[in-house]
């Protein structure tokens, strides 16, 4: 295998575990949420002002992954 | 992609201008009107808070006046009621009065009338008893 | 490269160009700069102050237009600045947080509102300046400095303590904190804008029509929330600087 192949596969590897973890995550905090959001109507702003962020703080997991997958596609420094 | 160079610190030092030109144009000022609107709005309240005591305790100085008066009608009414009441019953009294004495005068002329009727009655038995003697025995007897 | 020199060459359409890593280079002196980095960064620059200029060149009590408007987004950044570093000590920091929010958030957003394509550059091309990797360690470095300073600013050499303050065990991993938070800063929030733009860009060059709106809609909202974020991480920092670690 030379490295441009093993390059792509890398790639791909990189961004597709990365995007695992993050969506268990993520549905995990979006479903505690929701169930917040039922038990207390009332707090439903604040609760989805901190989902989203946090939310934004598990994106950025996946983010590092796909950056990993662009470095290795258009910046590689092993080619 | 990842190649650095001059634009770095040239972008920082890009945005610590942009700070300090935001600084001078956007925060300092607006901030500036936004306190001047809060205490603006804060001595407004504090007045406006004010007044509203005042209100209240004329309202309540009010309220209180017209307790007075609703408690002085209400006894004016209950004087009126007294003597109208007491009226109704001295006049009640006269009147039974008067129909007792009524009824006793006509119990009186009744009485008198009756022993009037009674005399002559005896009377005329006294005569008649008289006349039936003076058919029996003779007139020259009875005298 | 290869790998997308074969992708463009399917290509038809030249309006759909995927051209990542090519920059507009100027030389000054010895030293190379991205120059449409620093074009469209000059448009917000210039943006945010006219906008601030026309906002405050006429102060009203009751105010009203641009002025009531960057009332509000002042308000917003004062909250924002506030929740994170608490009541006593935010005040200063505003100025810092909040054009790290206007910055970031009007960068986002002009890159993906304005058409930029369509203005032909000798190479590369015109985009936000923070799907640049150096715009955005700039900003990062720049937040590690303001909480380095905030720390130094409070407790002067005492701020140091905190690498040794609990247990000198935990030292490398409180010295190595201080390395992750510019690095995880800033790939953040390039990895986000740039992934959007590829995203689009990719889907430009398979469908050109209509079939990436939606797509550049979730850009706008998500380029909005890492604004957010970066502006929320770096009050996070300056408070965590501020408060210290026994504390």
């Amino acid at each position: 295998m030379d490295i441009n192949s093993a390059s792509v596969i890398a790639a791909a590897l990189a961004i597709g575990l990365a995007a695992i973890g993050p969506g268990i995550g993520q549905g995990n905090a979006s479903g505690q949420a929701v169930a917040g959001i039922a038990r207390q109507p009332e707090a439903e702003g604040k609760i989805r002002g901190t989902l989203l962020l946090t939310l934004a703080f598990m994106e950025s997991l996946t983010i590092y992954g796909l950056v990993v997958a662009l470095v290795l596609l258009f910046a590689n420094p092993f080619t | 992609m990842f190649d650095f160079d001059a634009t770095l610190p040239l972008m920082a030092v890009q945005f610590l201008l942009l700070t300090a030109l935001l600084n001078l144009v956007f925060y300092k000022p607006l901030t500036k009107a936004l306190d001047e609107r809060d205490a603006y709005i804060r001595n407004n309240q504090a007045t406006a808070k004010e007044s509203l005591a005042r209100a209240e305790s004329l309202v309540k100085d009010y309220e209180a006046q017209i307790a007075a008066a609703r408690k002085e009608s209400q006894s004016i009414l209950e004087k009126a009621q007294a003597a109208a009441r007491e009226i109704v019953a001295q006049k009640i009294a006269e009147a039974q009065k008067e129909v007792q004495a009524q009824k006793e005068q006509a119990a009186d002329e009744i009485q008198q009338q009756k022993a009037t009727a009674l005399s002559t009655l005896e009377q005329q038995v006294d005569s008649l008893s008289r006349q039936i003697l003076e058919k029996i025995l003779g007139p020259e007897l009875v005298r | 490269m290869e790998i997308l020199g074969s992708l463009t060459i399917l290509n038809t359409f030249t309006l759909a160009e995927l051209e990542v890593g090519e920059h507009f280079l100027w030389k000054i002196g010895n030293y190379t700069v991205h120059g449409q980095v620093f074009l469209v960064s000059w448009i917000v620059i210039g943006a945010l102050l006219i906008a601030s200029l026309a906002a405050t060149r006429n102060i009203q009590t009751v105010p009203s237009g641009i002025q009531n408007f960057m009332e509000y987004v002042l308000e917003f950044i004062r909250d924002l600045t506030k929740n994170q570093l608490g009541e006593k000590e935010y005040r200063p920091w505003v100025p810092f947080i909040g054009t790290l929010f206007l910055f970031i958030f009007v960068s986002n957003w002009g890159g993906i509102l304005v058409p930029w394509r369509l203005i032909e550059l000798p190479s590369g091309e015109l985009a936000a300046p923070t799907n640049d990797i150096n715009t955005t360690v700039a900003l990062a470095l720049l937040t590690s400095l303001a909480y380095f300073y905030a720390g130094l600013r409070k407790k002067g050499l005492g701020y140091f303590k905190r690498y040794i303050e609990p247990t000198p065990i935990l030292m490398p991993i409180t010295v190595l904190e201080d390395f992750t938070k510019p690095l995880s800063l800033s790939f953040r929030l390039f990895g986000n804008i740039l992934a959007d733009e590829l995203v689009v860009a990719v889907l430009v060059l398979l469908v050109p029509l209509f079939v990436p709106l939606p797509l550049m809609a979730l850009g706008l909202f998500t380029s909005a929330i890492q604004a957010l974020v970066f502006a929320t991480l770096a009050g996070a920092y300056i408070h965590e600087a501020l408060e210290g670690h026994g504390e």
